[in-house]
């Protein structure tokens, strides 16, 4: 649902993240910039390296040596979190934002048992006792649907399944009741019965909370179940920008339009799977002009030259294409009948 | 943990380490009952004579010796030389089992505060990295750079006798092995994504290296801890037989085998007479060192995985 408030919650300016290597400068996150409304859930969608996780990672500012975000601001409640010091930053961490990682099989430390890793967070940002920890961690438990919760939080990362162990990381970034929750690919490391069981969870936890949530995923079934609005990312900038409805009927940038048509359909007859011709260009070099252009099969001498800006289309429906009066009757056609 | 110590117990090596640290925890807490101490000071080892020779083993307590203990009043509650006495009458067998508390000092004390030395560098040096880690690097390089035996005698010298001066020597060239083994350990855990996932829950840094960081690395160390107690032990005792260790008469196997020194080859005519100077405390020596090297060895077995077969 999108509601419309006039404050965003969280807003990325212009955010640039390199990472400085021995072989160059990787622009992994370029001038990448978007609004997460409060109750809202933002999808950031991309191929593997395109830098959503870079993203999110900037925003909570866990980046290490060599990655640093050089310039732009992200503000957070309206304030800059670029500009935090670190003791401040840590006390937004995980009570203001938290984060729900890929693998739920290696994001829990192997050693220590459920119920304190949950715990810890409490104990951290509230002035609570001990047993006070360990009874909201039961409930917390409970409320992600994990049964017996009060053997389970004595219990290590080992002896839980992967969809229990999703579910115990979703207990631990709920647990300070955060008002922006950062997913990173929450779903990719589970099976398909799994995934909507742990998606279904998120939204209702979200309904609860009225939090926004930042998706990160390359699933764009995912993201049509979850999402309000989405950006789609490619080779560190954002190429198209919308609500979900326009990315999914009316996209406009032809690797939005590549990515919808790769998906099988089971609606129609299809000889073939549909494929985005080529590779993720190397971050290193990236090509000259559009950094699309080399697998776009709109491509003209435009795009090689100069680098499109993000164009707004109508309200709320940004895409960074010189063709898009090219595009958008092709769209039209092919995601009717396939391509 | 349990099949840590299933398979300490089921492995014949190691049970014979467990069985020979057994013996030596159990000398060292019955040493008053094994030995009656003479003295006031339990670690000064009670004379059996004047004699410059060392007397062969079951020679009784000289009279002079005698006298003076009756003199003092005290009770004498064994009046003979079960292994001898070394140069100066010092008895041998008093010198074995409380030598066997020194040791224990020795090893445990000069080993667990140097881990702790080196755990605490090696972590911070490894998680906060950059500039930190380049200084406290260069750092453990320099102590790395002395040659250990040679450094410990000169500190040793420089702060003079006594064995707290012995273990000060030994602590401060001895932590930089774990320094750099925690860093290693915890440079390729920090990339985790457990400690990533703790870092986003707002933990503080020192709660992640101590709760997180720590029992996830900390069994190399231990490792190399209980094999170093040995070689601790070696260290003290060399230290004290070159005569920069343990005051004269303290209760120190290196010191008994110091003693030994102008006695081992024997008098002209009789090679080997005075056998049982070096026979016994090498002997205490050796075992004590085996023993914690055979735990140590089995301990890397268990605790290594690619020697487990699980990799």
């Amino acid at each position: 649902m999108i509601i419309n408030n006039k404050e965003p919650l969280l807003e990325a300016k212009d955010l640039k993240t390199y990472f400085f290597t021995e072989n160059g400068i990787v622009k992994a996150v370029d001038g990448v910039g978007f609004k997460v409304y409060q109750g809202e859930v933002l999808g950031l969608v991309g191929e593997s390296g395109c830098g959503k996780s870079v993203t999110a990672f900037s925003i909570i500012r866990l980046l290490d040596y060599p990655g640093k975000t050089v310039e732009g601001e992200i503000l957070f409640k309206g304030e800059n979190l670029l500009r935090k010091t670190d003791a401040e930053m840590r006390k937004i961490r995980g009570k203001d934002i938290a984060t729900i990682f890929q693998e739920p099989m290696t994001a829990l430390n192997p050693v220590l048992t459920v119920g304190f890793q949950i715990s810890e967070a409490l104990l951290m940002h509230f002035k609570i006792s001990k047993d006070e920890a360990i009874k909201k961690t039961i409930e917390l438990l409970e409320k992600v649907g994990i049964p017996m919760p009060e053997q389970r939080i004595n219990e290590y990362p080992h002896q839980l399944s992967g969809g229990m162990r999703q579910r115990a990381m979703i207990a631990m970034a709920m647990s300070c009741d955060p008002i922006l929750l950062i997913a990173d690919e929450p779903t990719t490391a589970l099976d398909v019965t799994i995934q909507a069981q742990i998606l279904d969870l998120m939204s209702t936890l979200l309904r609860e909370f009225n939090g926004s949530l930042i998706m990160i995923t390359h699933d764009l079934g995912v993201i049509a179940e979850i999402a309000d609005r989405i950006a789609i990312m490619y080779a560190g900038k954002i190429v198209e920008y919308a609500n979900k409805r326009t990315i999914f009927y009316n996209p406009l940038h032809p690797y939005t339009f590549a990515l919808l048509t790769s998906i099988p359909r089971l609606d129609m007859e299809m000889k073939r799977l549909n494929v985005i011709p080529g590779i993720v260009p190397n971050p290193l070099h990236f090509p000259e002009g559009c950094k699309f252009n080399p697998r776009c099969r709109f491509m003209t001498d435009r795009c090689k030259e100069e680098e499109p800006q993000l164009i707004k289309v109508e309200e709320g429906h940004l895409v960074r294409c010189w063709n898009i009066d090219k595009v958008a009757p092709e769209v039209k056609k092919g995601l009717l009948v396939g391509v | 943990m349990n099949r840590i110590l299933r398979k300490l117990f089921s492995n014949i090596t190691s049970l014979i380490g467990i069985i020979l640290l057994i013996i030596f925890i159990a000398i060292a807490i019955f040493a008053p009952v094994i030995a009656p101490p003479l003295s006031e000071d339990h670690y000064l080892i009670p004379r059996m004579s004047w004699d410059i020779n060392p007397q062969p083993p079951g020679s009784p307590m000289s009279d002079d010796i005698r006298d003076i203990y009756d003199y003092m009043g005290a009770e004498i509650k064994y009046d003979r030389a079960i292994c001898g006495t070394a140069e100066g009458g010092y008895d041998i067998f008093y010198g074995l089992i409380w030598g066997t508390r020194t040791a224990f000092k020795i090893g445990l004390i000069t080993v667990s505060v140097s881990m702790l030395i080196g755990l605490f560098i090696g972590s911070i040096s490894a998680y906060f990295g950059k500039w930190l880690d380049e200084i406290l690097m260069r750092i453990t390089d320099i102590f790395l750079s002395f040659p250990f035996l040679v450094a410990a005698m000169v500190l040793t010298t420089v702060l003079g006798r006594g064995l707290d001066k012995v273990m000060i020597a030994l602590i401060v060239f001895g932590w930089m092995g774990y320094s750099r083994v925690i860093r290693g350990s915890i440079l390729s855990a920090k990339e985790e994504t457990y400690v990533i996932a703790a870092r986003a829950l707002g933990v503080k840094d020192n709660k992640i290296i101590w709760k997180h960081l720590l029992p996830n690395t900390i069994f190399p160390v231990l490792v190399q801890a209980s094999m170093s107690i040995g070689s601790m032990v070696i260290t003290a005792s060399a230290l004290s037989f070159l005569g920069v260790g343990a005051p004269v008469g303290y209760a120190d196997w290196g010191q008994m085998v110091s003693f030994a020194r102008n006695w081992i080859i024997g008098s002209p005519g009789h090679a080997g007479q005075y056998w049982y100077t070096v026979l016994y405390p090498g002997i205490f020596i050796v075992l004590f060192v085996l023993a914690w090297n055979l735990i140590g060895d089995t301990l890397r077995d268990i605790l290594d995985p690619r020697l487990r077969g699980e990799l």
